[in-house]
């Protein structure tokens, strides 16, 4: 039961709308008036089918009645009468949206996602009440129209979308490979993108399909491929091919070029971005092969230094490299040589790529610690210091000047070029002002004497081995290290080089005299690294032929005498049999038996080494042995040798005739071979526990290597034994798991 | 058979012959008594031994480096005496046949 009050209240109210909807006009005249204006404007507004022939409209009338509404303050309820309506209907979008969603989800062709855009955007244009009648409604019609597309759709259109957005983007990069969905290549599909709200609600999957596209056409087109420069060329493709795409999602609605250009600077330098650092990170996954391709290889390192400036992925470049070199090169199956190859293109590259030398310096530390670590390092740079006409693989490059080593650098405020350390340097970097390389590798080391003695024996090696007199290649290499040594260290190998300039002035003088087959290098002992000392003594003709030389000598140079090294060198020989003649160049104790074969025709190895003196058993079976190859000699059963008179037709074939020996030990001892030689004797303790214990790591071998008598090698120098037992096919190893290979 | 040596490439290392029958005796190595560098090597003030840094012998049989007794002899404190046995210096002739070139 309502109170008066209330009754009153009711029906001033009542009283209020009937005049506002009146608009004071006599009688109800107003009110009918608002009937007929609402009946015209809620019909022009209703959505119609598709199909349905447009409804003759007066824009005048309508006009009008929505005048009158507006008047009226009625525009409100209108409005939520329309969405009823809409929300009503929507059952005829939602119709096609199936449809065309089965026939995407049948097929997977994303041209049925184009045709639906292009259907939906019928719909938006069919419902729209256009522009004219105001801003309240048309957008208060785009929200709710956008509302309930995207209610409708099924979490499969976003999937459908982006292959879609793919096609389009194909379309302009690739625009012969296919003729792609007719849907693709509508005009009208992107303004229905923005009709309908799909540009701004999916930009960043549109963003992510041109970074998908940009990726795999990098890694497609410059994957490999180092020997030219590929980011200028992926940049004109990006400007050829991308940016007109671009302009599609991203320059909508400019009227004028510049206009365009100013809309895509910002996009447009995010993709760039993107180019920048998806060819930085194929660049620096590749970093190793590129390294080992260098020379051939610096366009690709030029692009990866102009990445670098723009996306800053120094760290993870450092860090790629380190990874890949302790996996590819620092292991103990790498050889020395291979490794001091590398590390130099390493400086070359990083150079490069970073002038001031962080990158490398990052890089090396490394490098250079485990190269301290090898046995054989300065042998191998000092290998590679002394130029080598043959092998020609030096790591030093020809064209780089020779110039003095350069100790640690020290900054020197006064350098005009002087500038700060890079951000990233780290405390112990040192500005590592380019030096040469030589002078970087020796620097690896506190001291250059190591360096200095490994060249004396290297030298002396070299010059013992010479027999044509000719050491004008030693002499240039020896002024070339003198100049990156100093004049100082080098004086001894001066020496070593006179020494073998007056031996040749002294053998002239001496074959003046007397004409001898002998032509000897004299040496000055204690400029000479040690050499094997073994004293033999050679027999026979050969005794007198040394006897009657140093006499010469004495002649000539009378207060001073001659002391054979007789093992060292070599002898040209022709030995004549019954029935053939065999030439052979021998070293001396080879040389020293089969002389003593002519006393008589056979020999025991202990009878042949009590005439010759001081020689090891192994050493002289294998000089023997060297004889029997040559079908000299025959081994007896009772283990002594027997000259073959007439050659052994029973026994192989041996090749007869000419052999030339290169002394396969040098002269000059190594403490690696003798360590190598005494490893040796480990093999059968670790055959014996593959055998029985299959397979095995490494540090559980050099345990139980601990148990054999004198076992006292580091578990890297077990590593290195075994890798070469591997390269002999000995063992195998899988997963850091040695096996034997059977 | 017969063995026909057709060329020898040969090593060896120079001694000074001091008069000492030590053909096979490695063990005492001489060296100058005022340096204590080995003969074959060279005295402190040369680079290159041998003709260029050679031996002088006096007469008292002791031996040195030629510039090492010389630089000695210069001294007042040397008093012209053999530094091993305080007798005057005197050279001694070495018997050399005389040489060819
Ligand atoms: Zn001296
Ligand atoms: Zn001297
Ligand atoms: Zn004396």
């Amino acid at each position: 039961m309502a109170s008066d009050a209330l009754q009153k209240q009711v029906a001033t109210k009542w009283q209020d709308s009937f005049n506002r909807l009146n608009r004071g006009y006599p009688g109800i005249s107003g009110l009918m008036g608002f009937s007929e204006a609402w009946a015209i404007a809620a019909d022009f507004l209703y959505p119609r089918e598709l199909g349905d022939p447009p409804k003759d409209f007066n824009t005048q009338k309508v006009r009008s009645a929505f005048d009158v509404l507006i008047q009226c303050r009625m525009l409100p309820m209108l409005l939520e009468s329309f969405v009823e309506d809409m929300r009503r209907r929507q059952h005829l979008i939602t119709h096609d949206v199936m449809e065309f969603m089965a026939e995407y989800e049948a097929s997977g062709d994303p041209d049925a996602i184009g045709r639906l855009i292009l259907r939906l955007a019928d719909w938006y244009m069919a419902w729209a009440p256009g522009g004219e009648l105001g801003h309240t409604l048309s957008s208060a019609y785009i929200v709710n129209f956008q509302t309930h597309i995207f209610s409708i759709l099924p979490p499969a259109f976003a999937g459908g979308f982006k292959r879609l957005i793919a096609a389009t983007l194909a379309l302009s990069t690739e625009p012969a490979d296919a003729a792609g969905p007719s849907s693709v290549q509508d005009s009208k599909l992107w303004t229905s993108f923005e009709l309908l709200g799909l540009a701004d609600r999916y930009e960043s999957l549109i963003a992510s399909v041109c970074y998908e596209h940009i990726e795999n056409h990098v890694l497609e087109t410059c994957q490999g491929k180092w020997d030219e420069p590929m980011l200028s060329t992926l940049r004109e493709w990006m400007a050829d091919k991308v940016v007109p795409w671009m302009l599609l999602p991203y320059g909508r609605g400019a009227k004028t070029t510049e206009e365009a250009r100013t809309m895509l600077q910002g996009v447009g330098s995010r993709f760039d971005f993107h180019v920048c650092k998806t060819l930085c990170d194929l660049r620096t996954k590749e970093i190793f092969d590129i390294i080992i391709d260098y020379p051939e290889s610096s366009p690709a390192l030029y692009d990866l230094k102009e990445c670098l400036q723009r996306v800053d992925q120094r760290p993870q470049l450092v860090q790629a490299l380190r990874k890949l070199n302790k996996r590819r090169l620092l292991h103990p199956g790498a050889d020395t040589k291979d490794i001091l190859t590398q590390y130099v293109s390493i400086i070359r590259c990083l150079r490069i790529i970073d002038p001031p030398g962080v990158l490398l310096f990052k890089v090396a530390d490394p490098i250079r610690r485990y190269l301290r670590e090898r046995p054989d390092t300065i042998r191998s740079i000092v290998a590679s210091l002394v130029v080598d006409a043959e092998s020609g693989d030096s790591l030093v490059d020809e064209n780089e000047p020779i110039q003095p080593l350069q100790g640690p650098q020290v900054d020197d405020y006064m350098d005009p070029n002087w500038e700060p350390e890079p951000i990233d340097a780290g405390p112990e970097f040192r500005t590592n002002k380019p030096s040469d390389v030589i002078s970087t590798l020796v620097s690896i080391y506190d001291s250059k004497d190591l360096f200095i003695k490994e060249l004396q024996v290297l030298l002396a090696q070299r010059l013992l081995a010479i027999k044509d007199g000719n050491y004008e290649k030693e002499r240039r290499n020896i002024e070339i290290l003198k100049i990156r040594f100093g004049e100082a260290p080098l004086q001894v190998c001066e020496v070593m080089l006179k020494d073998m300039t007056d031996s040749r002035r002294i053998d002239q003088h001496v074959q003046s005299q007397t004409t001898s087959i002998m032509h000897p290098t004299i040496i000055s002992r204690h400029f000479w690294p040690q050499l094997q000392s073994s004293k033999i003594n050679m027999p026979g003709q050969l005794k007198d032929i040394q006897e009657s030389y140093a006499r010469e000598y004495t002649t000539f140079k009378p207060d001073k005498k001659l002391r054979w090294l007789s093992h060292l060198g070599s002898i040209h020989l022709d030995i004549e049999l019954q029935d053939r003649t065999v030439t052979a160049d021998v070293p001396p104790l080879e040389a020293a038996f089969i002389e003593l074969f002519s006393e008589k025709d056979q020999w025991t190895v202990d009878e042949l080494i009590a005439r010759v003196g001081p020689v090891d058993r192994t050493t002289a079976l294998k000089a023997l042995l060297a004889w029997v190859d040559l079908g000299v000699l025959k081994e007896e059963e009772d283990s002594s040798f027997r000259l073959l008179e007439q050659a052994d037709i029973s026994g192989a074939l041996r090749p007869s005739g000419s052999r030339v020996i290169m002394e396969d030990e040098p002269a000059v001892v190594s403490v690696q071979q003798q360590q190598a030689e005494q490893m040796k004797v480990f093999w059968k303790f670790i055959e014996g526990m593959l055998t029985n214990l299959g397979s095995l790591p490494l540090d559980r071998i050099q345990t139980m290597l601990k148990f054999a008598p004198g076992y006292d090698r580091t578990v890297d120098q077990l590593a290195a034994f075994m890798e070469a037992a591997r390269r002999e096919g000995l063992v195998t190893v899988r997963e850091g798991m040695w096996k034997l290979n059977r | 058979m017969k063995v026909t040596v057709k060329r020898w490439h040969a090593i060896a290392q120079w001694q000074w012959d001091i008069g000492r029958t030590d053909e096979h005796g490695d063990a005492e190595e001489d060296v100058c008594g005022i340096c204590r560098v080995p003969f074959e090597g060279c005295c402190p003030t040369c680079k290159v031994p041998g003709d260029d840094c050679p031996l002088i012998w006096g007469e008292c049989s002791h031996v040195f480096h030629m510039h090492c007794l010389l630089k000695w002899i210069g001294t007042v404190a040397s008093k012209q005496q053999c530094p091993m046995d305080r007798r005057p210096w005197v050279t001694a002739e070495r018997k050399v046949t005389t040489n060819g070139s």
